[in-house]
């Protein structure tokens, strides 16, 4: 099963990358992540933030006219290695049809090498939103 | 009433005023290995509490020649004045502190607050990485008297020593087996060590500055719970790092003068056939 042609090209891209360029990159995405859209407030802020030491994301999913995916985040920004991740899940998903994204592998981004520049436990974050992505699919097959 | 033991605290002016302080060195650890290279303090250096600090194979830190490898390549001397920060309210910067603590420097000390307070008060951020001339160091043995194992810990327990659990309340009752999305900190069994009481690690510090609590507030938080300066004492969490929180406090703040810090913490202990637990 093939990825998303952006999601695709953005795991290419990280694997050829030196340490530092990945961190550069992974900043870069933390950096571009876009603000939660205004018309999201109110339902922002009847969630429960988790409690104690895990980041709060915050994540919101829309259908687009064509059955694309748009995926919005709210992550605070002391928090950049999760941004990071979340944003090159949004850049590399967003668009896609639900079945699509769901058909996207748990360990897609093992060839992209992250462990040399961020540990191994920090991508259990990329797991976590990615299964929280396809969760909140799943929910828009529904509707 | 001051703390125990001030001079194990500095503020952020401190450091402000220290920067260029040969004798001096100032160590960013952190759980978001990011914030570092986004901008630190001028001078700093980052210690990440894992790539670093941990052992490449073992579950276990690095070893007391690894150790003095890291001292010596971050321009570390023995006699250096290491003041270390981080984020999340220095959790791990107090982990890496009592890991220098274990191999034997002396000079540690933390910037109340940590990154939040310094940020807040729009204090300067660097992205340069700076390089030190290299030094020797000499690490000393292990000193086991801060660390807790868990022959030691199930004697504690069931000897009803005190024991203090600072995870959140659901990690302590077993209704949380792990933190969301942490698989691999996991446990295959929830509920906490019998005898242990529940002091959420958050309790000792403020929320608005990241800044310790005074000693007068933390005398109730933890007395209130009956953990005492008159006898042992071990902490425990997940994976060891908010009790080293947790350490710091009991042991330079209040003074007690015997805290252990268990770092196999419920990751071992929940995984641990035939060990008793409390729900």
């Amino acid at each position: 099963m093939s990825l998303p042609t952006k999601l695709q090209e953005i795991v290419d891209d990280f694997a050829g990358m030196s340490r530092e360029e990945k961190i550069e990159t992974l900043i870069g995405y933390a950096e571009s992540l876009p603000a939660l859209p205004e018309r999201f407030a109110e339902e922002r802020a009847k969630m429960e933030p988790i409690p104690e030491c895990m980041t709060p994301v915050f994540l919101f999913g829309e259908k687009q006219d064509d059955g694309g995916v748009t995926f919005h985040f709210d992550i605070p920004p002391q928090s950049p290695t999760v941004q990071g991740l979340a944003c090159i899940l949004a850049s590399g998903l967003n668009g896609s049809k639900p079945e699509e994204i769901l058909a996207v592998p748990a360990d897609f981004f093992a060839p992209m090498n992250l462990e040399e520049a961020i540990s191994g436990q920090r991508l259990n974050g990329f797991r976590g939103v990615l299964a929280h992505m396809k969760q909140t699919a799943v929910n828009l097959i529904e509707k | 009433m001051p703390y125990a033991h001030p001079e194990y605290l500095v503020d952020t002016e401190w450091v402000a005023n220290h920067l260029t302080d040969a004798n001096v060195r100032i160590i960013e650890s952190d759980e978001d290995p990011l914030l570092y290279p986004m901008g630190h303090i001028a001078g700093a250096v980052q210690v990440d509490w894992f790539s670093t600090l941990q052992h490449p194979v073992r579950r276990d830190f690095v070893s007391k020649e690894q150790f003095a490898e890291m001292c010596a390549k971050l321009g570390i001397a023995n006699d250096t004045t290491v003041v270390f920060y981080g984020d999340k309210s220095n959790w791990f910067a107090c982990y890496a502190l009592w890991l220098f603590e274990y191999y034997g420097h002396k000079n540690v000390k933390i910037m109340n607050g940590g990154r939040a307070k310094w940020e807040q008060e729009k204090r300067p951020l660097v992205r340069e990485t700076p390089s030190y001339a290299r030094t020797t160091y000499s690490a000393k043995d292990a000193d086991k008297s801060i660390r807790a194992f868990r022959d030691e810990v199930l004697a504690h327990s069931n000897a009803k020593k005190a024991l203090v659990d600072v995870r959140s309340p659901k990690e302590y009752s077993g209704e949380m087996l792990h933190m969301p999305n942490y698989p691999q900190e996991g446990a295959t069994r929830g509920g906490h060590i019998p005898a242990a009481v529940s002091i959420p690690w958050s309790q000792a510090v403020n929320e608005a500055d990241a800044t310790f609590k005074t000693t007068e507030e933390l005398v109730a938080i933890y007395e209130g719970k009956n953990i005492k300066a008159d006898g042992d004492v071990i902490a425990y969490c997940r994976i060891g790092e908010r009790s080293s929180l947790t350490w710091f406090v009991l042991k330079y703040l209040l003074g007690y003068p015997n805290v252990k810090n268990y770092d196999g913490s419920w990751t071992e202990w929940g995984n641990l056939v035939d060990a008793p637990i409390e729900k």
